[in-house]
């Protein structure tokens, strides 16, 4: 079964794009500034409590997307992909989101 | 292994248990599914008529009320981690949408045989519990906190289980989902997919994405009962309706895991039955999107009584509201299917017909349920009972037997007794509405579930209700009996199309070959719902 | 997958198709997102119930040992994603070498958590413990979280270990090269995704003060 190949198999063979080692050294070069920027931000930081949060997560949030877009090939790959994490990522906050009202107006 | 197996059909390919239970074959796989979920169907209806029968008379009838606990509580979680929800899709899904789509199998051969296995070491936790511990949990199936956190019986053994079998239902979802994006056939695009492919699909993303978070839940009951730490204890710092808020993430999206398949199922009996297309393909096939997607955020309608806060409880009723759009969409297309069309009266049509029925007044009590108001009346009463009963059994369950009864020819290619089985499906609808019906009423005046006893005042709808559940009992045993001894002793070759039956499956042999097709699967260029249309049973 | 008939099934289940084994991959991955997600809700409301408490509880967690573990995890990201641009690009070696620094990052990662836990435990922190058992109820529920949380993701990382140990053997047998390679990328996607997680969890238990 092995000879007979699959259309799907060529098609990507076709696209298959090979990230350079220097893209992943820069892509965690970026990685590791930003996590020295969230540790000073939080260490230095300190009395402006709720902001170092907000600060944080969205440090993280911009590190994870680093890491998504380039360690797991979401540049390279097909749009769909993109669009279900979307969704994934959608669900998710809705559902944090209408926790939240609900603790935040008892 | 190309030659020689020309069209032995799947039954034929190999002999003995093992060739059973380890076979990658997704057409056995769904006959282990089917066997399995009818056993484990068997033992929550035995169940279910013991607690009918407690209920016969006020007092004590037939078991004392901690018994009775553990009996609804088995009974609730039999039915819906071991059947409904793998019910449509494990059975039917695993044989038929390989074959709906022209290929030979699913994506991932080996990962589906895991998924069965899966689910029989969950289903065995599940049942263990009886034999060892404490005895079964008496929580109900929702194993709410903070009784499940205190409660001596056997809640973690249960709990495990559902999160084994959660790990089943998660596979068979990401299973369909590569299979229908990977291995359509050539031409056929999503809108040319039947539509119960598009019901699967739906399904699918629900299991994969909301699986989980019940998962997690379920192990923190666990960690709680273990290390006495206050997750969701109030007494030692946790908050019970966090609890209720992840359990009802999940199993309020499960609901649409129950019922989305069998809206595909009357999705593809109707056109057959009715020997025309099927209107609004388009509409059918994105309101099951739409169900699946509004169905994650009105979880909280389930809570309305627990205490959350006031806004949030408006914001899930209206939600609540908007999913009642895209079913109403669906039940207009099949009455317009149903139109004008040249009506073949066979049993799956006639399951098909009763779901209608049955899922519309399902519907309409949800509706009441899911006003802010009313529920606060009705909420815990056996007017709810009586809802998800009539959505549950009088939905998914009858659709699963009209599967059943519509694709039995093509599964074992031989013919049940029809006449047997329009008798039997008299008997097991009257018994059904029998049985359910006069819940509702004994919920409007008032009469609490999940008690081992009542006021005298609630005496007749519930004797009614009892008698319907041995008339439901009867239909059932006619029904199964008929179908088994057409296992045995039914007509031999049907043909490849004995309904008329206008779906690719209709067009490979009876049983299928192993390979699925003895010819190249053709897909019709106006839709799915376009192959040659010759019924050849008729009155 | 050919039939006695002559006719092939071209999209059949039993064909080797690495585009399928890597959407089978992210859907898992999602399913795992969910799972975190579920704590990560849980941990939402007890800090906004609790908010105080929680802020003073992480004081006792020790930033270094996390930003520490941070980097490693991060590096090791990288190290995996190097092996795959080495396995399309034929070398093997290369490959394995980059898999199996992973693999020893990992560990690193393991030491360390192992030396941030026993210290805890040796306060009496773990939840079931004495100590723990007088803890106020908001920073009992912190220290419930905090040992759940990193214990499950301590967890994926062994699970991710053994992964790659297997994709170092398959690839050292030949069974993984730059025809085939959808195991290596698989790897990296599920390596990828405890870095992801830690990436949350790291501000949220160790810089929220």
């Amino acid at each position: 079964m092995e000879n007979h190949k699959n259309h799907h198999n060529d098609d990507q063979h076709e696209t298959h794009h090979i990230a350079s080692y220097k893209e992943h050294f820069s892509t965690l070069a970026a990685l590791l500034l930003l996590t020295f920027v969230t540790v000073v931000v939080s260490v230095f930081g300190a009395n402006l409590a709720t902001l170092s949060v907000a600060t944080a997560l969205l440090i993280a949030t911009i590190k994870v997307i680093v890491v998504a877009y380039y360690f797991m090939h979401l540049k390279y790959e097909k749009k769909i992909y993109s669009w279900l994490i979307l969704l994934v990522v959608v669900l998710f906050v809705a559902f944090t989101v209408i926790t939240a009202i609900e603790y935040l107006n008892r | 292994m190309a030659t020689a197996t020309a069209n032995i059909n799947f039954f034929q390919a190999r002999k003995g248990l093992f060739s059973w239970i380890f076979s990658v074959d997704h057409k056995r796989i769904g006959l282990l599914y089917l066997y399995s979920l009818m056993t484990f169907f068997l033992v929550g209806v035995t169940l279910g008529l013991l607690m009918r029968y407690e209920l016969l008379n006020p007092g004590k009838d037939l078991v004392e009320a901690q018994t009775y606990n553990q009996i609804f509580t088995l009974h609730g979680v039999i039915m819906i981690f071991l059947f409904i929800i793998p019910s449509i899709p494990a059975v039917f899904g695993n044989f038929f949408l390989p074959i709906m789509l022209g290929t030979d199998d699913v994506s991932f051969p080996r990962l589906n045989l895991l998924s069965w296995w899966i689910y029989i070491i969950g289903a065995i936790m599940a049942l263990s519990t009886l034999v060892f511990g404490d005895g079964p949990a008496d929580t109900g199936w929702t194993f709410y906190a903070p009784y499940s956190v205190n409660t001596t019986t056997n809640v973690s053994m249960s709990v495990l289980a559902a999160f084994v079998l959660g790990f089943s239902s998660i596979l068979t979802g990401l299973n369909f989902i590569v299979t229908i994006h990977r291995l359509r056939t050539p031409g056929m695009t999503f809108l040319k997919m039947p539509l119960f492919a598009w019901s699967l699909y739906a399904t699918s993303w629900i299991q994969l994405l909301a699986t989980p978070i019940i998962g997690i839940t379920l192990l923190m009951i666990v960690a709680e009962r273990a290390l006495g730490v206050g997750l969701f204890d109030p007494s030692i710092g946790g908050d019970p309706i966090l609890y209720q808020h992840l359990f009802w993430i999940y199993s309020h999206p499960a609901v649409y895991i129950m019922a989305l398949p069998a809206f595909g199922v009357i999705s593809e009996l109707l056109p057959t039955f009715s020997q025309r297309t099927i209107f609004g393909y388009k509409a059918i096939a994105f309101s099951s999107l739409a169900i699946a997607f509004v169905g994650y955020f009105i979880w909280g309608h389930h809570m309305f009584t627990s205490g959350m806060s006031g806004t949030a409880r408006i914001i899930f009723s209206i939600l609540t509201f908007f999913v009642a759009i895209p079913t109403a969409i669906k039940v207009f297309n099949w009455v317009a299917t149903l139109y004008k069309g040249s009506i073949n009266v066979q049993p799956p049509l006639l399951y098909a017909l009763a779901f209608i029925f049955q899922f519309m007044i399902g519907g309409f009590t949800g509706l009441i349920l899911g006003a802010l108001a009313t529920d606060i009346h009705l909420h815990d009463t056996y007017f709810v009972v009586g809802h998800f009963h009539y959505v549950m059994f009088g939905g998914t369950g009858f659709a699963f037997f009209g599967a059943l009864h519509y694709w039995y020819p093509k599964i074992w290619g031989r013919m049940y007794n029809v006449k047997v089985a329009n008798i039997a499906f008299t008997i097991f609808f009257i018994g059904f509405n029998m049985l359910y019906f006069p819940m509702l009423i004994a919920g409007l005046m008032g009469m609490p579930r999940r008690y081992y006893d009542y006021l005298p005042e609630f005496h007749l709808p519930n004797m009614i209700s009892t008698y319907g559940s041995w008339v439901l009992a009867v239909g059932l045993l006619l029904m199964l009996g008929n179908l088994i001894a057409g296992f045995y002793k039914g007509k031999r070759g049907v043909g490849r199309n004995p309904w008329g039956g206008i779906t690719l499956e209709w067009q490979t042999l009876s049983p299928p070959p192993v390979q699925n097709f003895d010819r190249m699967p053709e897909i019709p260029k106006n839709g799915p719902y376009d192959y040659e249309n010759k019924p050849i049973i008729k009155e | 997958m050919e039939h006695a008939t002559g006719f092939i099934l071209p999209n059949s289940g039993h064909n080797r198709d690495a585009e399928a084994s890597k959407m089978g991959m992210w859907l898992f991955l999602f399913t795992e997102l969910l799972l975190f997600g579920g704590l990560f809700i849980v941990y939402m409301v007890y800090r906004l119930m609790n908010h105080d408490a929680f802020l003073l509880s992480s004081f006792e967690l020790n930033v270094v040992m996390g930003t520490v573990n941070t980097i490693v995890l991060l590096v090791s990201s990288m190290t995996i994603a190097m092996s795959i641009t080495a396995i399309q690009k034929g070398n093997s070696i290369l490959s394995i070498k980059l898999l199996a620094t992973t693999l020893i990052l990992s560990l690193v990662f393991m030491i360390i958590k192992y030396f941030e836990w026993s210290s805890k435990i040796h306060h009496g922190l773990f939840p079931g413990m004495e100590y723990y058992g007088n803890l106020p109820k908001g920073e009992a529920l912190f220290f419930f979280l905090y040992f759940f949380m990193t214990g499950l993701h301590a967890l994926h990382i062994i699970i991710g270990a053994v992964l790659i140990a297997v994709v170092i053997y398959r690839t050292k047998k030949g069974e993984v090269h730059s025809e085939n390679y959808t195991l290596t990328e698989n790897a990296g996607l599920y390596w990828h995704l405890v870095d992801l997680i830690w990436i949350y969890l790291f501000p949220l238990f160790y810089l929220i003060h």
